[in-house]
């Protein structure tokens, strides 16, 4: 390789390293803030466990709200990391260099809130470990025709992956950051964490290896882990949740709302990072261009499920689609859903829209709050409505049950935050690559040219 | 630039690695195993009483039959423990000056209860039925040990729900029918009301049978 | 536990009883410290831990017995059953009697006694009483009424020793009108009783016998064995103001304000003094008097015209019920009626009058007069609470006039308050007593306990004033019965009184000791012109009142009484039978005349009296009469500490007696009121759920349901089951809504009470619930009743989405709920279609006060955070179990009964086992109209319906 491609990889090393440095009072007041919410939340928590989940909005026949909404929505956000990195990789869409290591850090952060709700809305949750097959004194072992040992299972499984990946993709990067970073303390721990990398050749050789098997085991998870998570749901009596089509519709929920969330947490580091050079418009414009077809697939998929409640002929489903959900207590999500999950991603055909970045935000927001209502309208309004008429009541939430959910935003962006600032926030190594890719592919088209 | 680790660290991380896992799997295994031990079930812990009753002299010297203290064994849930004036039967005329059953004639003439010290507990969702039990030819020495033979009462089963499922999933094996244990009117399938026997059995295993 | 430690300390005997319990109900194990185990130090004869016995004894209200079996535990009373041989039980028991073992333990009662200066002793205060009634002025008595023979001779000795001593019998909803009105016709004052076995056409005119009377369980039983669909089903027409388990079971109802429930019963009277067949047994002249002041309404008219025909049809057997509440001039027309109709000797019988002084004694009326005048020395109210029954009277304001006043009170009440010396009132279970059924049929009242707090009853503390008789009830009680045998036999002395009374005493109730029926004879010259002159006056009344103004209907409440058990959280949070309201009441109005308000449920309005005034919620109740409206009694308490305070409001605080016509002007307010309602809307029946038809339809072309059972795809090995197997049938033609089962499922159960504002949030914790459906229009309602518990679905939903194996169905066919395996993922609740699961939001589990010792120990008590529901009580079925292998033989055919079904007066439940040929349960449900409830789902219930058979005359029958 010449001599100034050395410099441009020195060059661009050094700019994508410098995040890790350029600690602002930004982020300070930032950690702040946000350190200030998750302790809240830590305190909200701790006040559920202590007086009970009766603190909650919850009721009969609304068993199950907030909790497992906010659930199902950060295990849908969680989707986009592993989609990118392992299910791109394999299709070898080089671009996603620039975007899979934020995904990857989002998708962790977003798997350790969703861990977190299921067992805070148990009734005892001291005694969650009971949904773990082990050698009990009881001699009584988990139920295993119940969805949800496999939903702890398969989350936790996807979590393990997850971190996995997401450390193997760092190695390079945090042998790059030691042998960058200014003070001798710095270049020690970042050196732990490097496990004494070297960069030399049959290193990168068992690295790409390792990671190709990697992201191999991970792409079967992306559609298992909803799929088992729409069973909570689709193995139910429950009159719109008892539905075939939700294992793909949940997965394609996912993978839309982690699009969505990955554009709301890129534009503005991008901005921030001054990373223009990197993560370019075209990048953006990709991601725009998955979160409409990902987006698409959801409207296809609340149309069927309109069309099957007719369909099906029975009375308590078609009361479910055509009349609780537009009419019933709580509407307000189901037309906030609609609005949000089908008629803002139609904006996406246009290209001007999906490069004009400001723009794109606003909707990536406005989708990731359509997709919680859809979770919610599935769940509380599923509840609120079912067969004996005698025995229907509305839900309300309370304020802990807000302060959770704003809380769990709160703790996943301070994460964010950290990872932002401790951390190479680009994969290096891989844009290096590209980069070197695009340059030979370059050359060669010259060589021929001449 | 001096080298930023020194020659030692290598191993130094893989140790540190190896320990980990150790740790990792004794965090696991060690409570399960715990759980087992006397430090929770409380086997073989002696509990003292406020009593100096000794089981040893009024069963094996004195031939006394447990019933005849414990009579609601048989025809109650709880065995329970007799109460005073049983023991003043005796001891009225017996041992009537014995300083070692002053707390014993106190209870009596105050009439206020003796606060024994529990020595068998089971949860307060456990249903437990001596009658049952008693009526179905389980020894009181299944669950209780050798009574007869200790100075002060100890538990000797862990009576933990394991312990009541052994017995209750192969009750033949356990209470030594398959091994020609015959208590006649006692066995399980009993001819007088067939209808019942294997419903009987069926019952014991599930969880009504002992949580209500 | 600790509260029982405290009782340890205070009372040495009832701390011996709790102790032994305590040990005995096998607490947690806990690693540190020991526990404890309290034996008995010399054991009371017949007590075997552990072992429930049960005691014949009787609940009395307003003077009526009613016999029950109380459950006691080591000492503990903690349940009420009806007794089985008692005539006025019949094995039932209502909500009241239920409910009444909650208050023994009420945190709330009167502890010890408290004087003018202050604390001071139970026996301080009666030697006082004792001084005061001597001196000065004569003291005045005011009394709950009483049948206790026992009690007459207290009060004859008292007269003898304190002349000029008066005695008022006061209690809201006593009513003498039906004294009046046998007066009237008959010449003498009768206690009619009812026959509802040889009725086959029934016109309820303002009466609920079904909930509403002394004889109620009764009526309730001997109504059911008529109910059969088939060609001896009894019909039913019932005229009332508000909407009642007895118009709920009702064939055809009629909503009538009460001023027209008098032009109603005059109406029929006069067809029936028309009638060739029925004119001979009635007077003459009495045309005259019944002309109309005005002509009924069509809709009346027509219910007239066919209720008449429908009795004469059934002369003979047809019967006229007038409510005890009504005017007198309806009670007349009834009496006169049944005398056409020859029901006496046949549904209707006379007895003389159960109550001691049946015209209330002297009059309480008088009282604020005598006391203005000064010329009252001690007065003594014992078990009642007239400041708050009679505020009319504002006796508050002039207890000061009396040279002393004195108050026995269960708990801290208006009265109580007012009162220089309060003394605490025993508890039926705490003390010894006698009182007449409705039938006359003399019954004991024994206790189970002694007293939880010193305390002392009606009876011992009059008898202590009259000061020739044994200190204790029991002696009293003991001789009252000894001469009351000597009497019959015409001895002094018997010598096998012993043998006698231990009979007597287990069975609850007297040898010999049912009133005679008596065959009185017509005296129709007086009865003709009182009652014209009776429905001239109500006709000015009605006419003189304003247009816009209500007819005010005050009711009994079907869930507090008239008040007296404000402080029974059970019945406090039960939810109203009709408007489904817990925790508190409401003004209720017909949809038209809220129509014509402008106002919804919920709207508080004011309802104004002359110079009185309250508000009130208002409450949309579909059947209730237009232009009336219905306030009921028993809640608007304000003794802050207490937990009936400022629940509902006082109906009586408008000044008018109950039965008293009377018109009230209604406003809006504009404010909305928060209520409780455990069932927003009214649901419209649900062929899903429900099935309703008529007797011809079902006749004619029975259907069968069952079908939609019978072949059920399913991919699955059709699963056999073999041996016992349980399950229950409720008929839905016999459920009237009322309650009973709800309380007995509670008081087994240990489910507890969640308070007002859980309830509003949808969290109350009832395993067993009433749906309550709407049939026809909002004008002419036909109402559902459904007791919907756990179906025990042989394919539960629940089953298999908990993921611990925490709800798991058992070789018998039970859908199990194991509380100690739940970690409270709700999953199973989401899943059950029925939502009959209730969860556990926060830990309920700790108890006011002393109602610990009302818990069965035979049921885990739930902590918070997990899962329960109804398990067909399977600590019944498995303690039957129990006592069968240890007898060595197998189940005896009805050998387990549920909680609901012991109660139910009706007999709507029947429970069972399938492979049991002999059950009832099984007869119901191979009947044709036997359903599932959303049969479609395919869980394939245990617990089946059978729908709700109407004997609706014909040509209304598509109605």
């Amino acid at each position: 390789m010449t001599a100034s491609a050395r410099e441009a990889d020195a060059a661009l090393t050094d700019q994508l390293v410098a995040t890790v440095w350029s600690g602002s009072r930004y982020f300070k007041l930032g950690f702040l803030l946000l350190g200030a919410g998750s302790l809240g939340f830590a305190a909200l928590i701790a006040y559920t466990f202590e007086v009970g989940i009766g603190l909650w909005g919850n009721n009969i026949p609304v068993a199950w709200a907030f909790a497992i909404v906010n659930f199902v929505f950060w295990i849908g956000i969680g989707h986009a990391g592993t989609f990118i990195s392992a299910i791109l990789y394999l299709l070898e869409q080089r671009w996603r260099a620039t975007v899979n290591r934020f995904s990857e850090a989002m998708t962790l952060f977003a798997v350790a809130q969703a861990l977190l709700f299921p067992v805070l809305h148990l009734g005892r949750p001291w005694f969650a470990y009971w949904l773990l097959p082990y050698p009990a004194r009881m001699h009584v072992w988990p139920q295993v025709k119940s969805p949800l040992p496999w939903d702890f299972a398969a989350i936790f499984t996807y979590g393990t992956v997850s971190l996995l990946f997401f450390y193997l993709g760092l190695l390079p990067d945090l042998a790059s950051t030691r042998d960058r970073a200014p003070e001798r303390w710095r270049r020690r721990i970042y050196g732990i964490f490097a496990l004494g990398w070297r960069g030399s050749e049959d290193a990168w050789r068992h690295y790409r290896l390792a990671y190709l098997l990697l992201a191999g085991l991970a792409t079967p998870l992306v559609i298992s882990v909803h799929s088992i998570v729409s069973a909570d749901f689709a193995v139910g009596l429950t009159p719109g949740w008892h539905s075939t089509i939700f294992p793909p519709f949940f997965v394609a929920g996912a993978i839309f709302s982690g699009f969505a969330m990955v554009l709301s947490l890129i534009i503005p580091a991008r901005k921030v990072f001054r990373l223009e050079n990197v993560i370019t418009p075209r990048h953006v414009d990709a991601c725009a261009k998955l979160l409409l077809v990902t987006g698409l697939c959801v409207a296809y998929g609340y149309a069927i499920e309109f069309f099957v409640a007719w369909y099906s002929g029975d009375e308590f489903e078609i009361e479910q689609f055509f009349v609780t959900r537009p009419t019933g207590p709580n509407s307000w999500a189901f037309y906030l859903m609609l609005c949000c999950n089908v008629v803002v991603p139609q904006l996406l055909w246009s290209r001007r829209l999906r490069t004009n970045l400001k723009l794109l935000w606003l909707l990536s927001l406005l989708i990731n709050v359509g997709m919680w209502c859809e979770r919610f309208v599935i769940v509380v309004l599923g509840l609120e409505r079912e067969y004996l008429r005698a025995d229907q009541a509305a839900y309300t939430p309370s304020w802990v049950d807000l302060g959770l959910l704003s809380g769990s935003v709160c703790f996943f962006l301070f994460l964010f935050l950290g990872f932002l600032r401790f951390l190479p926030i680009v994969a290096l190594s891989e844009v290096k690559e590209t980069r070197r890719h695009l340059a030979r592919a370059r050359a060669e088209g010259a060589a021929a040219g001449g | 630039m001096p080298a930023l680790f020194p020659p030692w660290s290598n191993r130094a991380l893989r140790g540190a690695l190896v320990v980990a896992g150790i740790l990792g799997v004794s965090a696991i295994c060690f409570p399960m195993v715990y759980v087992r031990t006397p430090f929770v079930t409380h086997e073989h812990l002696a509990v003292d009483q406020p009593v100096a009753f000794d089981h040893r002299h009024h069963v094996l010297d004195e031939g006394i039959s447990c019933l005849y203290c414990h009579a609601d064994a048989e025809r109650s849930a709880y065995a329970g423990l007799p109460s005073t004036d049983v023991c003043m039967g005796c001891h009225s005329q017996v041992w009537n000056q014995s300083p070692l059953l002053e707390p014993v004639r106190r209870s009596y003439f105050s009439d206020r209860a003796i606060a024994w010290n529990r020595v068998h507990s089971l949860a307060e969702f456990v249903y437990f039925d001596h009658s049952v039990h008693v009526a179905r030819g389980v020894a009181c020495a299944h669950c209780h040990g050798a009574v007869e033979s200790m100075p002060r009462v100890e538990k000797t089963v862990p009576l933990d729900m394991g312990f009541c499922l052994d017995c209750h999933r192969n009750p033949r094996k356990e209470l030594g029918f398959d091994a020609g244990r015959d208590l006649g009117a006692m066995r399980l399938e009993d001819a007088r009301f067939p209808a019942h026997a294997d419903h009987a059995v069926t019952g014991l295993t599930t969880c009504s049978t002992c949580h209500r | 536990m600790t509260e029982l430690f405290e009782l340890h300390l205070r009372r040495r005997d009832l701390g011996r009883l709790v102790a032994a319990s305590v040990a005995l109900s096998g607490l947690a194990a806990c690693a540190e410290r020991r526990e404890k185990i309290y034996p008995y130090a010399r054991r009371p004869p017949g007590v075997v831990p552990g072992v429930a016995t049960h005691y014949a004894t009787s609940v009395v209200r307003d003077g009526f017995a009613v016999g029950v079996l109380a459950e006691s535990h080591e000492g503990r009373p903690t349940k009420i059953e009806g007794n089985p041989e008692h005539p006025a039980s019949l094995g039932a028991a209502g909500v009241f009697e239920q409910a009444s073992v909650l208050d023994l333990y009420d945190p709330a009662r009167v502890g010890g006694a408290r004087g003018p200066a202050g604390l001071t002793s139970r026996e301080a205060i009666e030697r006082d009483l004792a001084a005061a009634c001597a001196k000065g002025p004569p003291p005045w008595f005011v009394l709950e009424p009483s049948s206790s023979p026992s009690l007459e001779r207290v009060l004859a000795a008292l007269r003898r020793r304190l002349p000029g001593a008066r005695v008022s019998f006061h209690a809201p909803l006593a009513n003498a009108t039906r004294y009046a009105a046998s007066e009237l016709v008959y010449g003498r004052a009768l206690e009619p009783q009812y026959h509802f076995e040889q009725a086959s056409v029934v016109l309820a005119l303002g009466a609920d016998f079904l909930d509403g009377m002394p004889m109620s369980l009764r009526h309730a039983r001997d109504f059911a064995g008529r109910r059969e669909p088939g060609p001896a089903m009894s019909r039913v027409y019932a005229a009332e103001t508000s909407l009642t388990p007895t118009g709920t079971l009702a064939d055809h109802r009629l909503g009538v304000a009460p001023s027209e429930l008098e032009r109603v019963a005059a109406a029929v009277l006069a067809e029936l003094a028309t009638m060739s067949e029925t004119r001979v047994s009635l007077p003459d002249g009495l045309q005259a008097a019944l002309a109309p002041a005005a002509p009924l309404p069509e809709a009346h008219a027509a219910f007239v015209r066919s209720v008449v025909r429908a009795l004469v049809g059934a002369r003979g057997s047809a019967l006229v019920v007038a409510g005890p509440e009504t005017p007198k001039s309806v009670q007349v027309c009834a009496l006169l009626a049944n005398a056409a109709l020859d029901a006496p000797g046949r549904a209707l019988t006379f007895v003389r009058p159960v109550l001691l002084e049946p015209d209330g004694g002297a009059p309480l009326a008088e009282l604020p007069d005598a006391l203005r005048a000064g010329a009252v020395g001690a007065l003594v109210f014992a078990g009642t609470n007239p400041i708050y029954s009679a505020p009319e009277l504002e006796l508050g304001a002039l207890l000061g006039r009396a040279a002393s006043t004195w108050c026995l009170a269960h708990v801290e009440h208006e009265t109580a308050r007012a009162c220089g010396s309060v003394l605490a009132e025993s508890h039926y279970l705490e003390s010894w007593g006698d009182a007449r059924a409705g039938d006359g049929t003399l019954s004991f009242v024994q206790p189970l306990i002694e007293p939880l707090k010193p305390s002392v009853s009606v009876l011992e503390l009059l008898a202590g004033l009259a000061s020739d008789f044994p200190a204790s009830g029991h002696d009293i009680v003991r001789e009252t019965e000894h001469e009351r045998l000597a009497l019959g036999l015409g001895k002094p002395k018997i010598a096998d009184f012993e043998a006698a009374w231990e009979r007597e005493i287990q069975r609850g109730f007297a040898d010999r000791g049912a009133a005679p029926s008596l065959s009185p004879v017509l005296v129709a010259e007086r009865a003709v012109p009182a009652l014209a002159s009776a429905l001239a006056a109500s006709h000015a009344g009605s006419r003189a009142s304003g247009g816009q103004d209500l007819e005010l209907h005050l009711a009994r409440s079907p869930t507090l009484y008239d008040g007296r058990f404000s402080e029974n959280a059970w019945l406090l949070e039960l939810p109203h039978p009709l408007t489904k309201q817990s925790w508190g009441n409401a003004a209720l109005v017909s949809p038209r005349t809220a129509g014509a308000l402008g106002r919804r449920t919920g709207d508080v309005v004011e309802l104004r009296a002359g110079p009185r005034r309250l508000e009130a919620p208002l409450v949309v109740l579909p059947g209730h009469a237009d232009g009336a409206v219905t306030l009921e009694l028993g809640f608007g308490h304000a003794i802050s500490e207490n937990l009936s305070n400022g629940v509902g409001v006082n109906a009586l605080g408008l000044g008018v007696a109950p039965g008293a016509a009377a018109h009230v002007a209604v406003r809006a307010t504009g404010t909305k009121a928060e209520l409780a309602l455990t069932e927003e809307h009214w649901t419209l029946a649900d062929d899903e759920v429900v099935h309703e038809l008529t007797l011809r339809d079902y006749t004619q072309n029975p259907p069968h349901f069952a079908q939609n059972l019978a072949a059920q795809p399913t991919l699955l090995e059709p699963f056999e089951y073999a041996g016992t197997q349980w399950a229950m049938t409720i008929d839905l033609s016999r459920c009237s809504g009322c309650n009973a089962c709800v309380v007995a499922c509670q008081a087994e159960n240990n489910t507890p009470v969640v308070g007002k504002d859980l309830v509003r949030q949808s969290r109350e914790m009832y395993w067993l619930r009433i749906d309550r459906y709407l049939a026809g229009s909002a004008d002419e309602p036909r109402i559902v009743q459904q007791p919907m518990l756990c179906q025990h679905c042989e394919k539960a939903p629940c089953e298999y989405v908990c993921p611990v194996n925490a709800t798991v169905h058992s070789p018998d066919g039970l859908n199990e709920m194991v509380y100690n395996r739940c970690i409270g993922t709700r999953f199973c609740s989401n899943n059950c279609p029925y939502k009959v699961r209730r969860f556990n939001w926060f830990d309920f589990s700790e108890a006011r006060g002393a109602t610990v010792l009302q818990r069965n120990p035979d049921v885990t008590v739930r902590e918070r955070g997990v899962m329960e529901k109804c398990t067909y009580c399977v600590q019944r079925i498995r303690r039957a179990e129990i006592a069968a292998r240890r007898e060595r033989r197998g189940l005896r055919p009805g050998e387990v009964v549920t909680a609901c079904q012991q109660t139910c007066p009706t007999g709507a439940i029947a429970f069972g086992s399938l492979d049991d040929e002999s059950s009832e349960m099984l007869r119901r449900r191979r009947e044709a109209r036997t359903f599932a409830a959303l049969a479609d789902l395919g869980t394939r219930p245990r617990t089946r319906y059978l729908a709700k058979i109407r004997n609706a005359e014909h040509e209304e029958a598509g109605s």
